[in-house]
């Protein structure tokens, strides 16, 4: 482990220490209640995908406050560092997990100029979200990302410190796979805004 | 010593939060065509509330007397103006230094003989402006104190407070007053 990574394990360590705690079960049995009602509500797993998604993102919208000032950390110099701070520091100040990350061979995308790598995975070994959930054949027939609202916290958290990323599961233990993967791939730094009408 | 007024502005560069302790110049509430609410609780002109017949012909007279009025009682900038003004300042100062440096850095603050300008950035794109005494120290753990504070504890988490609205501010009366305890609590304060 290289000591940027340690580092940032002992801030995410020594920030949990300090964060109110809520019972684990009565989150995860919520959050499995949430997703059972949007399945009745939509009668449809892409569409509660999204919602699932759309709901992280306006989670993480804020939550990146908290996270900020909790912290107090400045801004990442590469990709691969805001992978090892969500990692280490994010997801255990938050979730008490710390899901591995790794980055896949970069695409050929000539397109990109941004400095690679501008995308990398996340594997968990553990999601308090799905402790005790089990999905019944529709649901997996039907291509339900059990976690996905996991993915939409990221992607508004990113979004607000000028990252634009796109987030995907790959696979999901629930659904009959070997393990948990979602991938974080950056589309692009986002500009600082302007004052309209500047005169 | 004491201190003046707090400005928060959003990542859209609109200005979200005003506060104000011992102003010396007075401040104009801004016309109704720039007004947002939500940020400022500067008092309006009281004639301007009530409302008026849209039959009486008059209508537009009477509002420009109260205009002219206005203007006569209260001196100085239109609220609009002024965070549009501060707002420059700040944007100007942080890209010229910015531009000296060569690198990522930050301006915190500038003084002149009646005030001192302290700023808190966030990652997220939250300046937060205080005006105070010139003779003070720097004033940025007040500020970063409001963020990790007030402002998280009845504005981030507040779900009534919609945050990145471009249409309205992010005033409330929890927040107000928690900002208020923590600036009288100041020893610079008074």
């Amino acid at each position: 482990m290289s000591t940027g990574a340690k580092q940032y394990k002992a801030i995410g360590d020594d920030v949990w220490k300090r964060t109110d705690k809520v019972n684990a079960e009565l989150f995860t049995l919520t959050y499995g209640a949430l997703v059972v009602q949007l399945i009745k509500d939509y009668e449809d797993y892409a569409e509660v995908n999204k919602q699932l998604d759309k709901m992280g993102y306006n989670i993480g919208t804020r939550l990146i406050e908290d996270f900020l000032a909790r912290t107090g950390l400045g801004r990442c110099a590469t990709f691969a560092e805001t992978a090892e701070v969500i990692s280490k520091v994010a997801f255990r100040t938050f979730l008490n997990i710390s899901p591995a990350v790794s980055f896949p061979p970069p695409t050929q995308n000539p397109t990109s100029n941004l400095p690679p790598p501008t995308e990398f995975i996340l594997t968990f070994d553990e999601n308090p979200l799905a402790e005790f959930a089990e999905l019944p054949r529709d649901a997996k027939e039907g291509g339900l990302w059990f976690s996905n609202v996991l993915g939409g916290v990221i992607r508004g958290a990113l979004e607000m410190i000028q990252l634009q990323v796109e987030t995907e599961f790959l696979s999901d233990v629930l659904r009959g796979d070997e393990s948990t993967e979602l991938l974080v791939r950056l589309v692009r730094v986002l500009d600082e805004e302007q004052p309209e009408n500047d005169e | 010593m004491t201190i003046y007024s707090l400005y928060i502005y959003d990542r859209h560069c609109d200005c979200v939060y005003y506060q104000d302790w011992h102003r010396t110049s007075p401040i104009r509430p801004p016309p109704f065509t720039n007004f947002r609410p939500g940020v400022h609780r500067i008092p309006s002109p009281p004639s301007i509330t009530t409302k008026e017949s849209i039959f009486n012909t008059k209508r537009l007279s009477a509002l420009e007397d109260v205009e002219r009025v206005g203007n006569r009682e209260l001196k100085g900038l239109p609220f609009d103006e002024e965070s549009k003004l501060v707002y420059g300042v700040i944007l100007s100062l942080r890209n010229m230094v910015k531009k000296l440096s060569g690198r990522d850095e930050a301006f915190t603050s500038y003084r002149t003989a009646q005030y001192k300008l302290h700023l808190y950035e966030t990652l997220t794109g939250y300046r937060f402006v205080l005006l105070s005494d010139p003779n003070v120290d720097s004033l940025r753990f007040v500020l970063k104190q409001i963020y990790t504070g007030p402002f998280l504890d009845y504005v981030v988490r507040n779900p009534l407070v919609i945050m990145d609205s471009r249409e309205e501010g992010i005033d409330n009366d929890l927040f107000r007053s928690a900002v208020d305890r923590h600036m009288r609590n100041l020893s610079m304060f008074s």
